[in-house]
């Protein structure tokens, strides 16, 4: 049935009945990844004995409760809002470019929020007391988002004359950023101790492994509005693949797309960036490998982004936490060692349409 | 029913390109806008389809265009580029469609795609045409977004900026007879056009543009003249007309003394 | 809201601690029992644990925990400020005997609410820090009369390596790492640092605290006489042309009689119960202008 619907798709050069059957299939991967998230841990607690035993109403040892319900869980909803948002946002930032190369740091998200996070960690003892306590170990995630957010709004401030926001002012302008943030970023590292140093290191490489329902708390609120928000660009971001004038023509409001786009994706990346530390490559390969799928529509390739995004992050994650178990491998690691050959393959395989 | 420009002026950084333009187009009409390279057709086309700011009046539908939502402006106007880049690896059908304002409704798609004759290439990849094919899908996507020539009792306006610039000479007569036929339906056309032979055989109203100024405005035997397009131009032309009728037919002369003397000198 | 985030940090332990207490019931009276299945992180922790006679309580380590080689068997939970908390977990511990600065704390107060009992060892870099740590380590483990003879023995042979080492005239300098010919020194406040003063030697960089990269002309000014660095895998001889073919380095008296120890990091700087040996191993060393100490 969906093979027939398929290929009827393919021969009238409209791609969206197939764009729609990959969202029914990948949704069908993220419940899977959702429950495996869920099941799979260097704890072995198993999710079915344990509902099982909940729903006989039998008592449930600390243990598994902890794993299930104050580890894996949090984890997982982290862990789905973190990768959802890296490629949403690396989808949007590839529209509003134009550039199918383009990602959430060039904007300066990354830059940004990396650059807080190492001022967090390096100068947290310099905090007064009383902030640094009420903050707790929030200190470097709340550092990051500001510094990504705050990068954002810099370059797009920069990048915009008379309401108008240059997209190749603001290319520039990151790279600028981008070299100011690491040379701050390379004074605050000589400045940081032994163990600073180390904690550095693993923020960057990213983890999940801090999720908890607080953070979670605090992550979602900010993510989910610019997930949502992202489907209702889906026809300016067509629009645009045609050039600002031409989606002008066709009626875009060509900034508005601009400014929410740019805030959506500062807010959903600071915010995963701040929730998971440095986690590449999500948000060039899920976009490019749905394009592949099922063409560049942007109103089945946001939400095929978010789902995709949500059920690699997943599935890196279980690779991540049990490969060395009871140690535990940062995610990034596994999301570039696994991400950059599918990127090279691309770029191999797509040399023709890249040159465009 | 028209177009009406009056005084229109644009200033581009310090450069003053456009210095009151007075400017009527009216439905059922091709109206022309030629004049040299530079001489501000392309800056007047954006100032008339409201995508740069500009001082001055203009009425579309005798609605301001400088008050025109985007939204508002894109169902009364459609607007086809010189060239136009697509970012991504759409297919024709899906390039096309992108001028559906509305519902998915794919029937105005496969009709703009007949109309230009390309409904063969519909799943191709755009960037798999050449480059005439692809002027006439994004022409297919423009009629698409602007439909049916008469809406709610008004024109609908068509900009074509050079539409013909990249074809055959067969395929031009076919995207300036569409373009005749859109304003037959009622709907109103203004092109900026390089090739005054297809100028003089298709258009109601030639608009000339020197220097970023009206040097002359009317008929085509009004303005299609050694006397209006020699200086328009700066070049000599030879003008005939064409067999069995009185549409001129306009080539160019070489300066012979001149260009035989640059050309030695080059060599 | 300020009433909010005074009450907030007075009442969630409150609240956490009711909840453990709810949840835990019957399972309360076991804990009384000494601990049996312990998650040493630490190197310096695990050799104490060792040397305590208690290794058969161990179920896991981190990853710096390498000496003795019997303690690689155990499987690793990670590096001590990147613990995972399931795979803490998943060792079902009953104590988590852990080095200063276990982390993240994330993961920390999710152990926390697992019941699981930490015990942090105080850190220093002193000869008292070590026995302060035998004791620490003993008494987690409900040891202390075994313990308090360890840091005896420990004490009595930190007094008698104290005793007989004798470098004073030399200059130390310590190199973490010289990566890309940048060189990573040690200056004060370090586990660097406190042996070179226990063995009496001079620190050659003092005008930093921590491991910074160190400028060739302060290296020069350094004018160490020996250099000291962390044993590695691989051909000494090679890395020793290589060290000496430093510009910076060559210029210093260590390069003209080729005076460089390298010694095992975990036993140079784990501030543990081998460090007496480590101090006679290095003062050996130092004297001699060069070798390669193993522990």
């Amino acid at each position: 049935m969906v093979a027939l619907d398929l290929s009827f798709a393919a021969r009238d050069g409209d791609r969206a009945a197939r764009a729609r059957a990959v969202t029914l299939l990948l949704s069908l991967l993220l419940i899977i990844a959702v429950l495996m998230s869920l099941a799979i841990g260097a704890a072995g607690t198993s999710l079915w004995s344990t509902l099982g035993a909940l729903l006989r109403g039998e008592e449930i040892s600390l243990t598994d409760r902890v794993v299930l319900w104050q580890i894996r869980a949090p984890r997982t909803l982290l862990g789905m809002g973190v990768g959802a948002s890296l490629a949403v946002s690396g989808a949007l930032m590839q529209g509003l470019f134009r550039n199918p190369l383009a990602d959430p740091g060039i904007v300066g998200v990354g830059a940004g929020a990396g650059l807080g996070a190492i001022a967090a960690i390096v100068l947290a003892g310099l905090l007064p007391a009383a902030l640094a306590d009420q903050l707790g170990y929030y200190v470097v995630p709340v550092a990051a988002f500001l510094g990504g957010w705050g990068s954002t709004l810099l370059l797009y401030r920069v990048a915009t004359r008379a309401g108008r926001t240059s997209v190749a002012v603001m290319l520039l302008a990151g790279i600028a950023l981008g070299a100011l943030a690491g040379a701050v970023s390379g004074i605050l590292v000589y400045m940081a101790d032994d163990t600073q140093l180390r904690d550095l290191t693993f923020w960057g490489l990213g983890s999940l492994a801090g999720a908890t329902w607080s953070k979670v708390l605090t992550g979602l609120p900010i993510m989910l509005p610019a997930l949502i928000a992202a489907p209702f660009l889906a026809r300016g971001l067509n629009a645009l693949t045609l050039g600002e004038s031409a989606a002008f023509h066709l009626g875009v409001h060509v900034q508005r797309v601009k400014n929410i786009a740019i805030l959506s994706v500062a807010a959903a990346t600071g915010a995963a960036v701040a929730m998971s530390g440095g986690i590449g490559f999500v948000g060039i390969v899920v976009p490019h490998l749905l394009r592949l799928a099922s063409g560049p529509d942007h109103r089945q390739l946001l939400v095929n982004s978010a789902l995709l995004g949500a059920s690699l992050l997943l599935l890196a994650d279980i690779v991540s936490r049990t490969i060395v178990a009871p140690s535990e491998l940062p995610i990034g690691i596994v999301t570039a060692v696994l991400g950059a050959p599918v990127f090279l393959w691309i770029l191999f395989r797509q040399r023709g349409v890249l040159d465009l | 029913m028209s177009v009406l420009a009056t005084d229109v002026r644009v200033r581009l950084g310090r450069t003053q390109i456009l210095h009151g333009v007075d400017l009527t187009a009216r439905a059922g009409e091709v109206t022309c806008i030629v004049g040299p390279n530079g001489s501000g057709k392309t800056t007047l086309m954006k100032a008339l389809t409201g995508e740069i700011p500009y001082d001055g009046r203009i009425e579309l539908e005798g609605q301001d265009v400088a008050r025109l939502t985007p939204d508002a402006l894109a169902r009364l106007r459609g607007v086809l580029p010189q060239a136009s880049a697509l970012s991504f690896p759409f297919t024709v059908q899906e390039v096309v469609s992108l001028g559906l304002l509305d519902r998915r409704d794919p029937r105005p798609v496969r009709h703009a795609l007949a109309q230009v004759g390309l409904l063969d290439l519909a799943a191709r990849f755009y960037q798999d045409l050449s480059g005439g094919q692809k002027q006439r899908v994004q022409l297919a996507r423009v009629l698409t977004q602007i439909g049916t020539p008469v809406w709610h009792g008004g024109a609908r306006w068509l900009f074509l900026d050079e539409p013909v610039s990249a074809l055959d000479i067969a395929h031009q007569v076919q995207v300036m007879q569409i373009a005749r036929d859109f304003a037959l339906g009622g709907g109103g056309v203004i092109a900026i056009m390089h090739d005054l032979n297809l100028t003089a055989m298709f258009a109601d109203h030639v608009v000339v543009l020197r220097d970023g100024a009206v040097l002359a405005s009317g008929s085509v035997a009004q303005t299609i003249r050694p006397e209006v397009l020699e200086p328009a131009y700066g070049c000599r032309m030879s003008f005939g007309t064409q067999p069995g009728s009185d549409i001129p037919v306009i080539l160019p002369l070489l300066a012979p003394q001149a260009g035989a003397a640059d050309r030695a000198g080059a060599a | 809201m300020i009433a909010r985030s005074l009450v907030r940090p007075l009442l969630r332990p409150v609240l956490s601690s009711l909840l453990c207490a709810a949840a835990l019931g019957a399972a309360l009276p076991a804990q009384a029992d000494p601990a049996s299945r312990v998650v040493s992180i630490g190197g310096s922790v695990t050799e104490i644990v060792y040397a305590l006679g208690e290794e058969d309580r161990l179920v896991a380590r981190d990853t710096t925990s390498n000496h003795p080689a019997a303690v690689l068997d155990l499987p690793d939970v990670g590096y001590i400020r990147a613990l995972s908390p399931e795979g803490v977990l998943s060792v079902s511990p009953d104590l988590i005997l852990t080095e200063e600065g276990a982390g993240p704390p994330e993961s920390v107060d999710l152990l926390r609410q697992a019941d699981i009992p930490f015990a942090e060892v105080p850190d220093g870099f002193t000869a008292e820090a070590i026995l302060a740590k035998i004791r620490a380590v003993g008494a987690a483990l409900e040891v202390p009369e075994k313990a308090e003879a360890l840091a005896e023995t420990v004490g009595a042979d930190m007094r008698a390596a104290l005793d007989s080492v004798d470098v004073k005239d030399k200059r130390v300098l310590f190199i973490l790492s010289m990566q890309g010919g940048r060189i990573l020194a040690s200056g004060t406040d370090t586990a660097a640092a406190g042996m070179i003063r226990l063995v009496g030697a001079q620190n050659a960089v003092t005008s930093f605290s921590g491991y910074k990269p160190l400028t060739d002309e302060a290296v020069a000014q350094a004018a160490p006489d020996v250099i000291l660095m962390m044993d590695r895998q691989g051909d000494h001889a090679a890395a020793n042309d290589q060290l000496f073919a430093n510009p910076a380095i060559s210029t210093t008296p260590a390069a003209k009689s080729r005076a460089v120890v390298r010694m095992d990091g975990m036993y140079l700087l784990g501030f543990s119960v081998r460090t007496p040996d480590a101090l006679r191993d290095l003062a050996a060393a130092l004297n001699a202008g060069h070798g390669d100490a193993e522990g």
